[in-house]
């Protein structure tokens, strides 16, 4: 992430552009779900997952997204999340060990396409997942650019084609029911609670077997924090899991937006007035070097 | 470009007819897009779900600037020989947006409900509706300020009073917005930190894209100053063209300034001498954009009408290859799959601007966009 000087170096230029001071106001997204620690959230821990791939097929189950078939129709594991595939299974094969990664959207805490998409078709929801408006989608695909983890797919082959991700199973927690593939999981590899439950679960399970684990829950802090939390006895960054800053992903944008945007519609105005009216004095044409 | 020049008693030449078939094909293949929609019509993709529209809109959208850029020079610097270019400014900037809205339609995947972009709720932390909002009511200020030339055509002289009368008012606010766009389109990466390459990822993005859209701007208005006055066989204004290439130079060197301050200040110099393509990138960019134009500029070759028109060839070439970089290029994803544009959407984007210098030579042909010059035949 980049060091102080240089926001503060976009403070003096974004002043000096539209000549006005104004307070930012600090943007915070995520007061608009409430306390992330009541979020509804999931707790994946790659240890004790066998792979079997029933959270896959019930997440099938429940959204009616159809199996993907190659050329001569029979089914394979796809290589990534598609518009038809909202989770997915991996192995990263290591030198020594290998582990497995279920891939899902991370319902960040403050998440990058919902300050990103234009209209409100993305939004966080009170209780924690991060959900989908298809009347209000134009289908700009912004989102799929704002979010730092590729999970946001489109339906290319469709005439008018829907932003394609995982909801958290939202439909289900309405009713009191957990998401689709954390209730299948047969292993209890993944598990499904309120977010601050869960984080104090993984690090119970750190501090119970040091030994087991990666040092650390991804999901914690990265990008201000996910609702989807992972533990792992490899390196994160093996499972695809990158480093990210603890900052979210849109506090930049947003502090930009909160600070330049007023400062130009106040500061824009004034400073063309005062051009003018300088320009109205006598030797003015002489002075102005263009 | 010649029919740029075209006088109501020359017959039309055979560019017309190339921009008309290369336009009538643009749109049969736009509704074609419309009706099967982007799988099978563009080479976009999940790994690449922005394609060469987005990256013509960016590098179009500070060309058209040259419209905000004369009107400020014109009506706030109080710089009267400005006057004469102003209509053609503004009509190149309106149809300049109208293209960058017809592909922005055909882009949008859902575009039966292109209207929420307007309608409430609306999301006023993202970028891309601030820069919806100001680009719609920016095109409709253009429309104003375009209209007295077919409004004094049609004998219909109320409303221009009433636009003459509340110009400062109408160009104020086309300035303003267009100072709020140009530089949210730069604002509009900010949430890709971790996609944007490091290079091209600043905090002064806004300040790098308004500052950009200003000089390319004005090396629009240099080259279409140019090819006019040769066409035309109207003796360039020299001292014009020389104080359009001086402004140019100021904001090229403020450019410069930023773009290096910021460089340097996130300690990202080493990333520019590394071998891997994107620091070349940087060193292509910068040099063919911005250091040629300055040393055009800052030469004696500024004196001459042929230096700000090469100086503006040379940094809309260096706008382009940095707008290819940031949509595109630098915005790539760890992923096998590379992204080219497709032949529709190659010939879309070739058959809407065609289009757009098509109606502009129709305009050119039957209204009076030179009223100064007419006087001086």
């Amino acid at each position: 992430m980049p060091p102080i000087n240089r926001r503060q170096f976009l403070k003096i230029a974004g002043l000096g552009l539209g000549g006005a001071l104004l307070t930012p106001k600090v943007a915070c997204a995520a007061a608009n779900g409430g306390d992330p620690n009541k979020h509804i959230g999931m707790l994946y821990d790659s240890t004790l997952c066998v792979g079997c791939n029933a959270c896959t097929v019930a997440c099938r189950d429940w959204n009616g997204t159809p199996v993907e078939l190659d050329e001569t129709g029979k089914y394979d594991m796809p290589y990534e999340l598609t518009a038809d595939t909202w989770t997915l299974m991996q192995i990263y094969q290591g030198s020594e060990k290998h582990a497995f990664v279920k891939r899902q959207c991370m319902h960040c805490v403050d998440p990058g396409c919902v300050s990103g998409c234009p209209v409100h078709a993305l939004e966080k929801t009170a209780n924690g997942p991060v959900t989908y408006d298809a009347d209000r989608c134009i289908g700009c695909r912004y989102c799929m650019y704002a979010c730092p983890y590729h999970v946001p797919r489109f339906e290319w082959d469709e005439t008018l084609p829907l932003i394609a991700k995982c909801t958290l199973c939202d439909d289900r927690l309405a009713n009191g029911d957990g998401p689709a593939c954390a209730e299948i999981c047969p292993t209890g590899a993944l598990i499904w609670g309120e977010r601050g439950n869960l984080l104090e679960e993984a690090e119970g399970r750190i501090a119970a077997e040091p030994d087991r684990y990666v040092d650390y829950v991804y999901g914690k802090d990265e990008a201000g924090g996910t609702s989807v939390f992972y533990l792992s006895d490899v390196d994160y960054e093996n499972l695809g899991l990158e480093n990210f800053g603890p900052d979210p992903i849109p506090k930049i944008s947003e502090e930009t937006g909160n600070l330049v945007i007023p400062t130009i519609l106040i500061g824009g105005p004034l400073v063309l007035a005062a051009v003018r009216s300088i320009s109205k004095r006598e030797g003015w044409e002489e002075s102005w070097p263009f | 470009m010649a029919v740029l020049s075209k006088t109501k008693k020359q017959p039309l030449s055979a560019w017309f007819y190339v921009l008309a078939v290369l336009t009538t094909v643009g749109v049969g293949l736009s509704i074609y897009r419309l009706v099967v929609g982007l799988g099978p019509t563009t080479n976009m993709s999940d790994h690449y779900p922005w394609g060469i529209w987005i990256t013509v809109d960016l590098f179009l959208i500070p060309v058209a600037g040259a419209a905000f850029t004369i009107s400020l020079i014109n009506y706030f610097y109080g710089r009267e020989d400005y006057h004469s270019i102003i209509r053609p400014a503004v009509l190149a900037g309106l149809l300049g947006y109208g293209v960058v809205g017809i592909l922005l339609f055909l882009d949008i995947g859902r575009w039966h409900q292109f209207y929420n972009i307007i309608v409430p709720p609306l999301n006023y932390h993202s970028f891309l509706e601030e820069i919806s909002l100001c680009v719609t009511l920016y095109t409709l200020i253009l429309v104003i300020e375009i209209a007295p030339v077919f409004l004094e055509k049609w004998g219909i002289n109320a409303p221009i009073k009433w636009i003459n009368r509340s110009i400062y008012i109408i160009a104020g606010a086309g300035i303003v917005l267009s100072t709020l766009h140009q530089s949210s389109l730069g604002s509009m990466f900010l949430i890709m930190p971790y996609k944007l390459h490091a290079l091209w990822w600043t905090p002064a993005l806004p300040v790098l894209f308004f500052l950009q859209a200003t000089y390319t701007g004005l090396g629009t208005m240099a080259i279409v100053l140019t090819l006019i006055s040769r066409s035309r066989k109207i003796p360039l204004d020299r001292k014009l063209i020389q104080r359009i290439g001086q402004a140019m130079g100021m904001n090229l060197v403020l450019y410069l300034a930023v773009k290096g301050g910021d460089w340097m200040g996130s300690g990202e110099v080493p990333l520019l001498l590394r071998p891997d393509g994107f620091g070349l990138l940087a060193w292509l960019e910068m040099i063919i954009g911005v250091i040629i134009p300055l040393w055009i500029l800052f030469s004696r070759l500024v004196v001459h009408s042929r230096g700000p028109f090469w100086a503006g060839v040379f940094a809309l070439i260096g706008t382009f290859i940095n707008r290819l970089i940031i949509t595109w290029i630098g915005l790539a994803e760890p992923s096998p799959i590379s992204y080219m544009p497709s032949m529709i959407e190659i010939l879309i984007t070739i058959g809407l601007i065609a289009g757009g210098f098509l109606v502009y030579s129709i305009v050119a042909r039957q209204f009076n966009l030179f009223p100064d010059h007419q006087e001086a035949h």
